[in-house]
């Protein structure tokens, strides 16, 4: 499941996967999707999203219903 | 939206890509993406075969997204590949046709990369579809140590951010 980014009026981003939604509410900070191709190359590759939200060089990541907050550079 | 990502295996003299996401990618003494037993890495007498670079990149063929950037690879960390036999990388920003390697200078060993020391393919702003960031050069090498016989598939991940 790829998460879908969204801005409102007030410049706040929303970033959902469906069932979980993250919300950036300031203009600063920044927010993406960090993908990966796990095990590319193989026949067992799969794709991987983690949604990042970052303010003020604190990191929340989601990815389904894990949510870890902290200020490292993390890949999947 | 998102981005639809391949990861392509480039060969011939004019980068000819073939679809690898889901594919094996096969070292051999040979250019070519097939997956097959032709040209095979040998277990030398003495000393090291090298198996022909391969040469992988990121291709976005389609989707919807403003841009991709900080493009990177790496293992897990731990060759499951058994004694006498390595895999090495390098990032490359300009295509050159597959040859046989000679040695490992210029390249790290591919599980030397993990998720916390990546090896980076690109920093970007990237937009629109086609090969993005730098090429992943492979190449596997086969000590006179190693055991015979067909070794353990290993995993490689590319990774990226993407509004």
């Amino acid at each position: 499941m790829v998460h879908e980014i969204t801005t409102d009026a007030n410049g706040n981003r929303h970033g959902s996967d469906g069932a979980v939604t993250v919300s950036l509410l300031s203009a600063a900070g920044s927010m993406f999707k960090r993908r990966a191709i796990k095990a590319a190359g193989t026949e067992q590759a799969q794709e991987v999203c983690w949604l990042v939200a970052e303010l003020n060089g604190v990191r929340v990541y989601q990815n389904g219903s894990a949510v870890i907050v902290t200020t490292e550079d993390m890949y999947p | 939206m998102a981005a639809t990502v391949q990861i392509i295996e480039k060969n011939g003299a004019g980068g000819t890509g073939t679809d690898k996401t889901s594919g094996t990618v096969r070292f051999k003494n040979a250019d070519n993406a097939t997956v097959d037993t032709s040209n095979p890495m040998v277990k030398p007498v003495s000393g090291t075969d090298y198996s022909f670079e391969k040469w992988l990149r990121m291709n976005v063929t389609g989707g919807t997204y403003t841009s991709i950037s900080n493009v990177k690879a790496y293992s897990d960390g731990s060759s499951g590949m058994g004694t006498g036999v390595g895999v090495y990388a390098k990032a490359v920003t300009t295509y050159a046709t597959p040859a046989e390697a000679t040695s490992t200078t210029g390249y790290t060993s591919l599980f030397t990369y993990t998720s916390g020391s990546t090896l980076t393919l690109g920093a970007g702003p990237y937009s629109s579809t086609g090969e993005k960031g730098d090429h992943l050069v492979l190449m596997m090498t086969v000590a006179d140590t190693a055991s015979g016989g067909v070794t353990a598939s290993e995993t490689l991940t590319i990774a990226w951010d993407e509004i």
